[in-house]
């Protein structure tokens, strides 16, 4: 208890100590708080309307809620869409309008959730909990939190009356999780006009990488590996076990998946992935440090580039990396195997096509008697895979970079924003599909190691939450008032 | 071709041109044989039409229909027995007298058949159907025409008044295919007494037959006096997993890749036993050119290395000369975007007579020759062990010239020039169980397939009229041989 009452104190005095340095007006800190505030009754509310796929959620509910937001906050009802191509996977689009001088910026952010059962949580995933500092819910982190913060921010900037240097477009939508509604790539398709932008910002990752308690940097992701499934399979005429033959499905195709094994896609840097060596160079030290820098050389050091690859990290951003992650083969312990199958997972650098890693792939298993196909999302098999090539990311912007760098600096000194490439797929792959640069942050910092996206007992804590809220207006406003 | 190679096939051609005409012409027992043949058909019939598969069949049904025809026939109601553990699968044994100056022979045969679906067929699998040439329906093959060629032959014999030197005991029995109560293996535990031989003949051969063809021409007929045991092994590589977009040096699959391709091309050693060598040997004499030669050269001592290594790229031949395991099942990973945390293989092995179960799986696991492979045992059921059962795949049955010598005769008369080659079944069959009861256990049959048209277990199961006839003789007169009272 005294404790609790010597923390109460020194918080006390820290407010105070921030006031008095700050020495803005009373007003700032009243419209800070109260901004804080309406991003936690939002969050509140967003938590609290089931948007899981399952027939218990509902999308729509929750874009009509926060587009009831925005007509209270007195956005002009032609600003605010709720459209979408299902009634229970509808999209909420708004537009704060500036004056025009630049394109406009594109907020996008996923309303729904991953399903999750009562009986598997410490508290009811659909209501917003505090407990010992941190706000439990399912979507706190992924990304109602996010989608809270985003509308917070637009709501204050248009109750400031400030006039953006350009349109500040808002889409929070259905199917990221899942689902066949996706909302992002249905606005891409049918309503281009409502979104067109100049560029995307994404809130779908949390950007301070807490270790040990300690911000480690802020990490901007600026370009998407493609995801690709590809199928092998051998067929043979099978027969009697009690005499075996020398042609064998199975060993045919472990034949192969000794060579894909031992492949390694070639090496390549892009706009992004270099930024992204060139900065953590200045973080790193020794002999990591050395090694990305000499990656970074003309012609690139080839023992630094080995000793990097060991990292499984460092590996699938410098290069395509195809991995066997299923099996299958027979259908009778005493037959020998008609069929024998593998999944193998593929993530395609940016520039590259689906159809040029099956056929790179095809060169690797150097086997005719292994078909290559590719396997769709919905589990269908195509002899040939996509052609189209993902765009490699151009140059990071400056205008969306700057002001980044610059509001990192002054929240957390000495923190260096980080810009990077995931291997995972979001909503962005459908705006960089779009032609559209897309860069993901979300002001959140969340140690990795407890990182409970899609998990049990999802959480973000509350200090962190007002943080990013804080951070998330600023930036906005720092880079529309160019 | 050799001289007597040529003579051989047209022999065997003129055969089976003439075919039973031939037969019919030559023979006094002429019209018994035609009035056998009938009753071979009607009990063949009989059978099929009454359903015997493990799902919804029933092998009493088979089982007494048959013990009625014996009781009909005058077979004394004491030598008629229907018996068994469970109502649906109840045996036959039948015994026909003899003067009781030699041992009885056990005649064995089982009533059951695999499953068929009516829709996978061209015709009714329960229907005995006669198109083409040949008779349709399921156990065509494996195998109720043995058992109706061995109830008719019974039949015959009592009909002509029996006088042979040895009871004959014929048990035709459940669940050989699959299903709870083994037939053979429960009169062996069971009924010792009733089923107690000097030998054991198994109408089930290599599955119901013994004769291979090729373009309809006989080319050997195969003694199978040996078996090899069956064994599965579960091969397992676990792994921590993760997330597929950062693939590590370590992953369960290719672990265990690896460790099947060690195993594919890998060979168990080289071994012959009386019935393989005997094999080789006769073989050789039926063969031309390099394996003629190859095979005299792998039964010599020390065997030619180089010559085994030829012989066994044929798949059949090597797995006369040596334990054999394959993979047949492949299972890993579970989700598409993730790290397999298991990859598992089953293998399975066909193990030589005198070697363990536990031995073969010792031997794998250093021909994986990775810790991280785990190598279980699959027992029946489809348990898993760490350890293998230490039982011993059961020697050959020596080649006593009392069958022999009555065989090579009898298939002589029939088809003149076909050799009879001594053969191990790489299957299993009920005749693990008599041989391990002690008795020396033959698979014989009179019936001839083609190669490559072997179609037991499998849709539209069929035999060839003619053949199916000639095996009927041909049984008749095997029996009269090894029961004729005066040694010829």
């Amino acid at each position: 208890v005294r404790i609790s009452t010597r923390a109460g104190a020194a918080a006390r005095l820290l407010t105070a100590a921030c006031c008095a340095a700050c020495a803005a007006s009373a007003a700032a800190a009243d419209a800070s708080s109260a901004s804080n505030a309406l991003a936690r009754d939002m969050l509140a509310q967003l938590t609290a309307i089931n948007t899981t796929d399952s027939v218990r959620g509902n999308v729509t509910t929750a874009a009509e809620a926060m587009a009831q937001r925005l007509r209270t906050a007195g956005f002009p009802a032609e600003d605010i869409h709720v459209l979408g191509p299902s009634e229970r996977k509808k999209n909420l689009v708004a537009r704060l309008r500036g004056t025009g001088a630049h394109q406009p910026v594109f907020l996008i952010g996923h309303l729904d959730v991953v399903e999750a059962r009562r009986e598997d949580w410490s508290t009811d995933p659909f209501q917003l909990v505090e407990k010992d500092g941190e706000l439990y819910g399912r979507g706190t982190l992924d990304m109602k939190g996010p989608d809270a913060i985003m509308l917070a921010s637009l709501i204050r900037l248009r109750q400031e009356g400030f006039r953006p240097t350009r349109d500040i477009i808002l889409a929070l939508t259905a199917d990221e999780e899942g689902g066949s509604a996706n909302g992002v790539e249905w606005l891409v398709q049918h309503h281009r006009e409502l979104i067109d932008a100049q560029f995307v910002l994404s809130g779908d990752d949390y950007s301070v990488l807490v270790v040990n308690g300690k911000p480690l940097y802020f990490k901007l992701v600026a370009s998407e590996k493609v995801y690709a499934d590809f199928q092998l399979q051998v067929t043979n005429k099978g027969g009697h076990s009690s005499v075996p033959v020398a042609e064998n499905a199975i060993y045919t195709l472990t034949r192969g998946l000794d060579r894909l094994a031992a492949y390694e896609f070639p090496f390549e840097l892009n706009a992004v992935t270099r930024e992204y060596y060139r900065r953590l160079a200045q973080i790193e030290s020794g002999q990591r440090a050395a090694d990305m820098r000499a990656i970074l050389g003309n012609p690139p050091d080839r023992q630094a580039l080995e000793r990097l690859s060991a990292d499984p990290v460092e590996r699938s951003i410098t290069h395509t990396t195809c991995v066997a992650t299923r099996l299958d083969a027979g259908h009778a312990n005493n037959a020998l195997p008609q069929r024998a199958q593998a999944v193998v997972n593929c993530r395609i650098l940016p520039g590259h096509s689906p159809e040029e890693v099956r056929q790179q792939l095809v060169q690797v298993l150097a086997d005719p008697a292994i078909a290559v196909r590719y396997q769709g999302s919905d589990g269908t098999l195509t002899d040939h895979a996509p052609a189209v090539r993902g765009f490699a990311p151009p140059p990071l912007l400056p205008e969306m970079l700057a002001p980044l760098d610059q509001l990192v600096a002054a929240t957390w000194p000495g923190l260096k924003v980080i810009p990077g490439m995931s291997a995972g797929a979001s909503d962005a792959t459908h705006t960089i599909a779009a032609g559209l640069p897309t860069y993901t942050f979300s002001p959140l910092s969340v140690d990795p190691s407890d990182d409970r996206e899609h998990g049990r007992d999802e959480r973000i804590s509350v200090a962190s939450f007002y943080q990013a809220n804080e951070f998330f207006y600023r930036y906005l406003r720092t880079l529309t008032a160019r | 071709m050799t001289l007597s190679a040529r003579r051989l096939r047209l022999a065997a051609l003129l055969t089976g041109l003439l075919g039973g005409a031939a037969l019919a012409a030559d023979h006094p027992e002429a019209a018994a044989g035609r009035g056998a043949d009938a009753l071979a058909h009607d009990i063949f019939k009989q059978l099929i039409e009454i359903n015997t598969t493990d799902s919804v069949g029933n092998i009493t049904t088979a089982a007494q229909a048959l013990a009625q025809r014996f009781l009909a026939a005058g077979f004394p109601a004491a030598d008629v027995l229907v018996a068994g553990p469970e109502e649906r699968k109840k045996n036959l044994v039948v015994r026909l007298r003899g003067s009781g100056r030699q041992r009885p022979v056990l005649l064995i045969g089982h009533l059951d058949v695999v499953e068929a679906r009516g829709e996978d067929w061209s015709t009714d699998p329960f229907k005995l159907i006669e198109k083409d040439g040949y008779f349709y329906g399921r156990g065509t093959l494996d195998m109720k025409s043995g058992d109706a060629i061995m109830a008719a032959a019974l039949l015959r014999l009592k009909q002509e008044g029996y006088g042979g030197t040895r009871d004959l005991i014929l048990a035709l029995t459940a669940d050989e295919e699959s299903g709870c109560c083994n037939g053979v293996e429960w009169l062996t535990r069971n009924h010792r007494d009733l089923i107690d031989a000097e030998f054991v003949l198994n109408h089930d051969g290599l599955v119901g037959y013994s004769i291979t063809s090729e373009h309809g021409v006989p080319q050997e007929f195969a003694l199978s006096a040996a078996e090899k045991m069956y064994a599965d092994y579960q091969l397992a590589v676990t792994n921590r997993g993760g997330h597929s977009s950062l693939p590590r040096p370590d992953n369960a699959i290719y672990q265990l890749a690896q460790g099947l391709l060690r195993l594919g091309q890998y060979s168990f050693a080289f071994e012959l036993n009386e019935v393989t060598r005997a094999y080789f040997e006769r073989m050789a004499g039926a063969r031309s050119g390099q394996v003629a030669a190859d095979m005299r050269a792998i039964t010599r001592s020390p065997a030619d290395a180089q010559a085994i290594a030829r012989l066994s790229l044929e798949p059949e031949l090597n797995s006369l000369m040596r334990t054999t395991c394959v993979a047949t099942r492949l299972d890993g990973g579970h989700a598409n975007n993730a790290l397999p945390q298991r990859a598992q293989a089953v293998v399975n092995c066909r193990i030589l007579p005198g070697h363990s179960k536990e031995e073969v799986r010792k031997e794998l696991v250093q021909v994986l020759n990775d810790p991280q492979i785990a190598v279980r045992y699959v027992t029946e059921h489809g348990a898993l062990t760490d350890i293998a059962p230490e039982q011993r795949s059961l020697p050959p049955s020596p080649l006593l010239p009392q069958v022999l010598g009555p065989l090579e005769k009898t298939v002589t008369a029939l088809w003149p020039g076909l050799p009879v080659v001594p053969f191990m079944n790489a299957g299993a069959t009920d005749g693990i169980f008599t041989r391990a009861a002690g008795l020396p256990t033959y698979g014989v049959a009179g019936i001839a397939v083609e190669r490559g048209d072997v179609r037991a277990h499998g849709r539209d199961e069929r035999v060839r009229v003619s053949s199916f006839y000639r095996g009927n003789e041909f049984f008749y007169r095997y029996l009269k041989s090894i029961t004729a009272p005066e040694v010829p």
